[in-house]
């Protein structure tokens, strides 16, 4: 009885989104098939496809491991879209200006200078919450505005490319740029290194005493601080990982995908990857999952558009209602338990 | 008059129609946010309001029905929300960027779906300037603040009322009480749950009639995210207007006069480039909240559910 | 008006709280309602007030018997409560504050001149001086009491209960406070003190009912009785002595050292010139009723308050100025009164809160990392040899009973080799099982050599397991006594009270 009400509490929240999904395609008026075998298509119809999944989902992955980080602390990194603006910048100033160096020690710098940069602009809300107990939501949401015409500013100022009107920075030399792990698709090897930190903040997270501070500091702040543990601290450093990862979502869209900087490098990611590291339950192994179902949905989603006329807003519609439901969850369960928060 | 009054009037007119809508959304969410709710979805609830008019005034034809169904449609946005925030007791900031995301998907898949095949652009008539007799004749200051359309109007209208409510009434005290002390106020007998639930309401409403406006006034069509982070500025205002809705208006003034003042600028060939000026309101929302360290005037429980049950 | 409460009774969850319990209060009168923490009084007055539902018993207000379903009733009949802990808003004036939830005329545009008018007009009939237009944030603890009172009288109550009133005023304050009971006294209003401060008791009150364990003892005129007698009531006769043998101890070289400690809040001593000298292997009980300091001397032992003067010291070593880290790793134990708060990770499962404050032991580690199979099976070590009650170590703690869930923090802590233990209300909310199990765990450990500093508001706790027994009064250390044959309960009784400990 226990395992049957367990597993409806899962069906009920998606069979509700999937009950939107069909109301929205009845709308339109879709052949339900059609709609399906172009989504089915646009994920696995040839490898390009498959390859575009793997695009889409690593900076999902990257930033959404970093917001899972600050949650277990009990911190909303809404600051993230920032961080990883700034990540790219810092990067791009590195690949631009290292012209000649080795490939190896190149990608590294650009990645270390993605790190710092994230985690400093990560630092300000970080230290704002640690030291005086601002709200680090509204902090970062302005940060991240800060952090978007910056980037404007820069790819029409210092990282201009002098040879184009158009404003961007130097397209990257080949020693910049990521290698493709898939050839014939644009997969990078920036999902690896997403892959490489997930496992290593799992075992740091879970198996180490110093991220079980963190995951203490998110449970109970003053049971950890009546134990001797400085959760401030342990606040700060949450937000340095968190803003360090983005920077590397930032390094590895400029240098895996995009091979320069420009406007518009991050569809909103940093706020998608919040949705994300939620749906994942905080996890490392959850965020890998979701933000890989998430690139599904999108590339399937753009399929679907292309072929079968279904609008790609659609993505964007699942996503806000499978969050909703994900938040109502406790309301719809059938045995009600307790209030949870994130 | 001398050119750089023309110049000082034409700017004002236009921050002016920049701080409306930022003024309406930014009023909406001082009230959520007195009664302890924090709203980041204030852009989607625009962005609906934005959509809904537009599609009501094209069927019915009729644009006052088209504006009350925006802000209908924000009022429900903001029902959503209190009671994800509120009854469910979920985390705010993460309800709001999910409503956001909501909207953006269902009002770009609505507007492809009724207006996608049209050849040209579906558009409305927008609202008629309506100059005030004998105020818009005063030099700089009325054709700025006086001859615009009635929403406009309305909105000081809006401005004095609500300040008036919130400092003067016995509701804004009440307001005030269940975002500051939750347990005291429902103590003396304040329900603190309807009190929420109204004040999120009444933020979606006016966020969707910000919406309205921006369609109805501003553009006079629809295109996909009309008010492309309009909302987000509108929260930087909330914040250094401190929760006062005429300060929140200045702010917004101020905000559209540094747009404005931006065109001048590039035109006299000085050469700052546009983007710091698009940094500034966030800027100055950083430097205000690093400067309120210690003397912060939130609410006390801003953001945070209010359970009666929990210990204290 | 005169209210009379008949044969009250009240149980919580099968457990009986009050039984068979009369009470009166009329106008005019001030009545003292004496007991120690589990006595019943705020029950009781919960009753009165409409907060709680009695389950047997009659209240008659003017010979005409009234039920009393909710606050609300309370007050339309005229009765008001001022809590310990107030319900004020910080930024509100204190006229807002006073007429808060209330639709006066003219609502909701209420006449805040008119209204601020009445309210001074209120307050000069009564002696208490408020400021309608100050914000509560800016009122001292004492104008913030009188602002809760106004907020009762505004309301026309004529009968007032106050939860110890003075339990939070400076001794000046106090002073005005009873100036002011004087005044509502002498306007007809009735007062009912909750309280345990005998010598308090004795300066204002008209009348005095002391209510132990659920019952009423004694029932009376302030001139029929004295301090001996209110004592003797208070605490009553048949406690328990300990079982076990006395030891003899040597006070030069103690464990724990507490020298004139003084810990100020807002011009407030919480702890005052607070000295004490535990020795290895002691077992020292502070009694006192709850809200007397307790808290901060746990706390200011284990680092989570500073103190504002005098040393703290472990072992002769001075450790006032270092982090709770460094003072918990010298050997010290902390099991605080509030585990869900303090000590217990809710969520998570009982390996991973085994080690909250273990997680850099290399006990449980491997190559740095945490090893989750020795944790696991030290975990289970534990829970087989403390009886801790839980379905597998994957539990989340949160579903174990309150008496497991201290068993198991008294695990975690007693595991390590402590030179000191600093236990506070052990056992509160224990069935008598796990009660006797934790009792018997201190009582091991110090035999073995750790001092253990026990706090707790239980008396026979306090009388069963001590060797030496002290009692804080406001923050001050009343005085010593040896729990030997020749211990006089009475002594206990007026420290708790209010009285230094007089050695004849």
């Amino acid at each position: 009885m226990q395992r049957l009400k367990r597993s409806l509490n899962y069906l009920i929240p998606a069979g509700i989104v999937l009950a939107v999904i069909i109301v929205l395609l009845l709308i339109i008026g879709a052949d339900i098939g059609h709609v399906l075998n172009s989504f089915a298509g646009g994920l696995f119809g040839n490898r390009y496809q498959v390859g575009e999944i793997f695009v889409k989902a690593t900076p999902l992955l990257l930033v959404g491991l970093g917001c899972a980080i600050g949650f277990n602390c009990g911190l909303v990194n809404l600051g993230a879209e920032g961080q990883l603006y700034m990540g790219a910048v810092a990067a791009t100033a590195v690949a631009v200006n290292g012209e000649g160096m080795p490939k190896l020690l190149l990608l590294l710098l650009m990645m270390l200078a993605g790190i710092v940069a994230g985690g400093l602009w990560a630092l300000i809300p970080g230290i704002m919450k640690a030291k005086f107990g601002l709200s680090e939501v509204i902090m970062g949401l302005m940060l991240n505005y800060i952090a978007i015409h910056f980037n404007s500013l820069s790819i029409r100022t210092f990282l201009k490319d002098p040879d184009y009107p158009f404003p961007m920075s130097k397209t990257f030399s080949p020693a910049a740029q990521l290698p493709i792990f898939l050839e014939r698709t644009r997969f990078h090897a920036g999902f690896l290194i997403a892959l490489i930190l997930a496992f290593i903040i799992w075992v740091f997270l879970w198996k180490s005493p110093k991220g079980f501070e963190i995951r203490a500091c998110g449970c109970n702040p003053r049971a950890s601080h009546c134990v001797g543990i400085n959760v401030n601290r342990n606040l700060i450093m949450a937000s340095l990982f968190s803003g360090g990862l983005a920077g590397i979502a930032g390094f590895v869209e400029v240098a895996g995908v995009q091979h320069k900087l420009m406007d518009g490098i991050s569809s909103n990611y940093g706020y998608l990857a919040i949705m994300v590291a939620l749906l994942g339950k905080k996890h490392p192994f959850g965020v890998i999952i979701v933000s890989i179902l998430l690139g599904m949905l999108e590339i399937g989603g753009l399929a679907a558009q292309r072929q079968a006329g279904i609008p790609n807003s659609i993505t964007s519609v699942i996503l806000g209602a499978v969050v909703v439901v994900f938040l109502l969850r406790d309301r719809i369960a059938i045995n009600k338990q307790g209030v949870t928060n994130v | 008059m001398s050119k750089s009054l023309i110049l000082l009037t034409s700017s004002l007119f236009a921050a002016v129609r920049m701080a409306v809508p930022l003024s309406y959304a930014g009023i909406g969410e001082s009230v959520a946010q007195t009664s302890g709710v924090l709203n980041i979805g204030v852009e989607g609830m625009m962005l609906s309001g934005a959509f809904f008019s537009f599609f009501m005034t094209f069927y019915s034809g009729s644009v006052v029905l088209g504006i009350l169904f925006g802000m209908l449609a924000g009022m429900v946005f903001g029902l959503l929300h209190a009671y994800i925030s509120v009854t469910a007791k979920q985390n705010q900031t993460i309800s709001g960027l999910a409503i956001n995301f909501l909207v953006l998907g269902l009002t770009s898949f609505f507007f492809l779906v009724f207006f996608g095949d049209a050849t040209s652009l579906p558009s409305i008539e927008t609202l008629p300037v309506l100059p005030i007799p004998l105020l818009s004749r005063i030099p700089v200051i009325g054709p700025a603040f006086f001859s615009h359309d009635i929403l406009t109007y309305i909105l000081y209208l809006v401005m004095v009322l609500s300040t008036i409510y919130l400092k003067k009434t016995d509701y804004g005290t009440s307001l005030e009480a269940v975002g500051e002390n939750p347990r005291a106020a429902d103590t003396a007998g304040i329900n603190v749950n309807k009190t929420r639930y109204l004040a999120s309401m009444f933020n979606g409403l006016l966020c969707g009639l910000a919406g309205s406006y921006m369609m109805v006034v501003q553009f006079g069509f629809y295109i996909e995210n009309l008010t492309a982070g309009r909302g987000y500025i509108a929260l930087a205002a909330v914040t250094l207007g401190r929760r006062n809705p005429i300060a929140v208006f200045f702010v917004s003034l101020l905000i559209g006069m540094t747009e404005g003042l931006q065109f001048t600028l590039q035109s006299i060939g000085v050469p700052i480039p546009s983007q710091i000026f698009s940094m500034m309101p966030y800027l100055v929302a950083v430097i205000v909240l690093l400067l309120s360290i210690g003397r912060s005037n939130d609410p006390q429980t801003l953001g945070q559910p209010y359970d009666r049950m929990e210990r204290e | 008006m005169k209210i009379e409460m008949t044969n009250i009774s009240k149980a919580f969850f099968g457990t009986p709280v009050l039984e068979g319990v009369d009470f009166s209060i009329e106008s005019g009168e001030v009545h003292a309602l004496l007991g120690e923490n589990g006595a019943g009084k705020t029950t009781l007055m919960n009753i009165l007030y409409g907060f709680y539902e009695k389950d047997g018993g009659d209240i008659y207000i003017d010979g005409e018997k009234v039920l009393i379903d909710s606050p609300k009733t309370a007050l339309e009949l005229g009765i008001g409560m001022v809590h310990q802990h107030f319900q004020l808003v910080e930024t509100l004036t204190v006229g807002e504050t006073i007429t808060l939830g209330l639709k006066e005329e003219g609502y909701p545009f209420s006449n805040r001149k008119q209204i601020n008018r009445r309210i001074l007009d209120l307050s000069s009939q009564y002696g208490l001086e408020v400021d309608p237009r100050k914000r509560i944030k800016n009122l001292s603890v004492g104008e913030r009491q009188r602002v809760e009172i106004m907020k009762l009288l505004y309301r026309s109550a004529k009968i007032l209960i106050l939860d110890e009133p003075t339990a939070v005023l400076s001794p000046p304050e106090i002073e005005t406070f009873f100036d002011v009971l004087a005044q509502l006294k002498a306007a007809g209003h009735g007062i009912v003190i909750i309280t345990h401060k005998i010598k308090e008791v004795e300066q204002i009150s008209d009348m005095i009912t002391v209510l132990r364990d659920g019952k009423c003892v004694l029932n009376c005129n302030l001139k029929e009785t004295d301090e001996s007698c209110l004592s003797q009531a208070m605490i009553g006769r048949t406690l328990k002595r300990r079982e076990r043998e006395m030891r003899q101890f040597d006070l030069e070289k103690p464990c724990l050292e507490l020298q004139e400690v003084t810990i100020c809040e807002d011009k407030l001593q919480v702890l005052d010139s607070f000295s004490l000298k535990i020795a290895p292997g002691e077992i020292v009980g502070v009694a006192g009723v709850d809200g007397n300091g307790q808290q901060a001397l746990a706390e200011s032992i284990i680092g989570i308050q500073g103190v504002t003067s005098g040393k703290v010291l472990l072992n002769g070593e001075e450790i006032q100025s270092l982090s709770i880290l460094k003072r918990l790793n010298k050997g010290i134990g902390y099991i605080p009164a509030d585990r869900h708060q303090d000590a217990l990770l809710l969520s998570m499962d009982l390996n991973q809160n085994m080690l909250l404050k273990k997680h850099f032991n290399s006990r449980y580690l491997k190559h740095g990392l945490i090893d989750d199979k020795k944790t696991d099976e030290y975990t289970r070590n534990l829970v087989d040899k403390y009886h801790i009650k839980a379905i597998s170590n994957e539990q989340a703690i949160r579903y174990l009973s309150g008496g497991n869930q201290q068993k198991f923090v008294l695990a975690r802590e007693l595991d390590a080799g402590l030179k000191l233990l600093v236990v506070f209300q052990p056992t509160r909310g224990l069935d008598m099982g796990a009660t006797e199990f934790v009792q018997n765990q201190l009582v091991e450990l110090s035999q073995q050599g750790t001092a253990v500093l026990l706090i707790s508001t239980d008396l026979q706790e306090i009388m069963s397991l001590s060797d030496r027994i002290t009692v804080i009064y406001k923050g001050q250390n009343m005085g010593e006594l040896s729990n030997d044959g020749d211990l006089d309960v009475l002594k206990i009784g007026y420290m708790m009270g209010g009285s230094k400990n007089a050695t004849a």
